[in-house]
């Protein structure tokens, strides 16, 4: 059982960062490969809060999102106000993540705060469990369901499919952009703290470019534009390895070549383009009652 | 004084690598309009097939390096056959190239890394000594790889601006449709450029491998030779050139005088600067890049 506990947990987490990409990635089209940076500042920032300042847990994590979105300003701002190209934008991220974890690999002491550098920072309280995951997860399908669906969304779509046009339209493409980043940024700071508060231990070497590359999967795997593609594929991902542990070694070789073939045979991703909705319910509802509804009228 | 001339040239023949890379980045782009994310790939595995080659095969550097060009060589063209063409031919958003790209890195990368083990390892060359100016002294390997990259740079200049080639990869630049049109084989224009890649890539990897060791995620080092050319301008290849030396030349500064552990800290934080007091870079036109 506690197994398939910790695979719950972890698969909701990878999940919640996940979707943080998916709207950068999936919806605005802006290719970030550093997103482990922005969970390791979430994790540590709301590890800290907790420990040392003894704020209540669920703040501290929200406190870490934020922190998180505030960063990726550093990064956001000067990147994106030099129409920084895409592919730079990516590199930038990946700089950023590289940089934030050497920062915390050199940081022993903040102040009176021991963060104990390559060794991890320790002891922090364990209040990840299966419940805590499942709320946080439902609440970021939420937000995340109603974000993309709204004005900014739609926005962000329009970014992401032509700049010129949607900035012709009257689209913000700055502010689109950093709204994007911020809230992807929120949700993997979110999951960082999460991740911190299941395993009582932070350390630099969990937030490596490895984990950012599996978030990137999950989001080109399972589809572009589409929240429920990469949920399922984030939670697949990191559901699948535990079983097949003697492929544990070839995981990344095997992503890398479906990247491949994904892109040459279903480009959209497995769900490209799918909304997550309940249509699919009106439809079966439809196929399995509506003719005889109907029918019945008739008559 | 001493210090301050030694880390100018050691950082002169590290930026010679970085605009080695960088170059390799532009002539893609310039052509395809994506970045070839599996450049840093190539990297590693030409500074592993050189390592290979001298270690197990007892064979002298230059045939190491020779052999070590033809398999990148081999490499890049079949990742252009297998990964990229079909995409190209299709027409289809740089985005999907570029994830493509991302796999072929990922799977050759963790290739490496499954195949020879992840440590570090010191480059077998044996240490020779380093030239003495008065009190200076200049590692033999450090002006080696500063001349033979300027060396390839030269090269590459005179195949794109002398030979009818280098015109047919010119023309493709400015638009590969109208190239196309005037009689210029696209796919021969794509053997060329996937070629040249992989000289690039062999030869820079090589020389990083020496100048620091070879490990498979040495191919990290390219976000430098991006942070380079975005710090030149993403205008030219010469301001790819200049962008690389004065990142070089700064990070070995800061290398030698604050820490080293520091150094990629500090690369970062000069990007974002660059970026907020000068957007194009330091040497930019506009933020098309062209060959």
């Amino acid at each position: 059982m506690g197994y398939i506990n910790a695979i719950i947990i972890l698969g909701g987490i990878n999940i919640i960062a996940a979707l943080g990409v998916a709207i950068l990635t999936g919806y605005t089209g802006l290719f970030s490969i550093g997103h482990a940076g922005f969970m390791a500042l979430g994790g540590y920032m709301s590890a800290i809060l907790v420990k040392e300042f003894s704020v209540p847990f669920p703040i501290a994590l929200l406190a870490g999102g934020f922190f998180a979105g505030l960063c990726s300003f550093i990064i956001g701002y000067p990147a994106f106000r030099s129409r920084l190209r895409g592919d730079y934008f990516a590199i930038a991220t990946l700089g950023f993540s590289e940089a934030i974890r050497l920062l915390l690999n050199n940081t022993k002491m903040i102040g009176n705060i021991n963060l104990g550098g390559a060794f991890g920072y320790m002891n922090i309280p364990s209040h990840t469990n299966v419940l805590v995951v499942v709320i946080s997860l439902i609440l970021a399908l939420f937000f995340a369901h109603m974000f993309v669906t709204s004005q900014y969304g739609k926005n962000c779509i329009a970014v992401s499919q032509d700049e010129v046009a949607a900035q012709m339209m009257g689209v913000n493409l700055l502010k689109t952009k950093l709204t994007a980043l911020f809230i992807s940024a929120f949700y993997a700071g979110v999951a960082g703290g999460l991740l911190g508060f299941y395993f009582a231990y932070l350390s630099p070497s969990f937030f490596s470019i490895t984990k950012s590359s599996d978030l990137l999967a999950a989001v080109v795997f399972g589809g572009i534009q589409s929240l429920i593609g990469p949920l399922i594929t984030a939670f697949v991902l990191i559901a699948v390895p535990e079983f097949l542990r003697s492929l544990a070694e070839w995981r990344l070789i095997i992503y890398g070549c479906l990247f491949v073939v994904v892109m040459i045979f279903r480009p959209q991703g497995l769900f490209g383009y799918v909304e997550m909705n309940l249509n699919f319910v009106r439809v079966m509802w439809n196929k399995l009652f509506g003719r005889k509804t109907a029918k019945a009228s008739e008559g | 004084m001493e210090l301050f001339l030694q880390q100018l040239i050691s950082g002169i023949s590290i930026g010679a690598i970085y605009s080695l890379l960088a170059v390799g980045y532009a002539l893609v782009y310039s052509v395809y309009n994506f970045t070839n994310w599996a450049f840093d790939a190539f990297m590693a595995f030409g500074a592993f097939m050189a390592f290979t080659a001298i270690s197990s095969l007892f064979l002298p550097f230059w045939a190491a390096m020779i052999i070590s060009i033809v398999l990148t060589i081999l490499l890049s063209v079949g990742t252009e056959k297998l990964a990229y063409s079909t995409l190209r031919r299709r027409k289809a958003p740089r985005l999907f190239m570029m994830i493509s790209a991302m796999g072929v890195n990922l799977a050759i990368v963790n290739l490496i890394n499954k195949a020879f083990g992840g440590t570090f390892r010191k480059f077998p060359i044996e240490d020779v000594q380093p030239i003495f100016i008065g009190n200076i002294s200049i590692g033999r390997m450090d002006l080696i790889a500063g001349l033979i990259s300027f060396g390839v740079l030269g090269l590459l200049w005179l195949f794109l601006y002398r030979t009818k080639w280098g015109l047919g990869i010119r023309a493709s630049a400015i638009d590969i449709l109208s190239a196309s049109l005037m009689g210029i084989n696209n796919d021969a224009v794509a053997m060329l450029i996937f070629t040249t890649t992989g000289v690039l890539s062999s030869v820079a990897g090589v020389f990083y491998g020496i100048k620091y060791a070879v490990y498979p995620m040495m191919g990290i080092v390219t976000i430098k030779a991006m942070i380079a050319s975005i710090v030149g301008g993403l205008g030219s290849l010469p301001a790819a050139i200049v962008g690389s030396m004065i990142l070089g030349i700064l990070e070995t500064m800061v290398s030698g005088y604050i820490s080293s552990s520091y150094r990629d800290l500090f690369s970062f934080l000069f990007l974002i600067l660059i970026l907020l007091f000068f957007p194009n870079g330091l040497m930019g036109k506009s933020g098309e890049e062209k060959l």
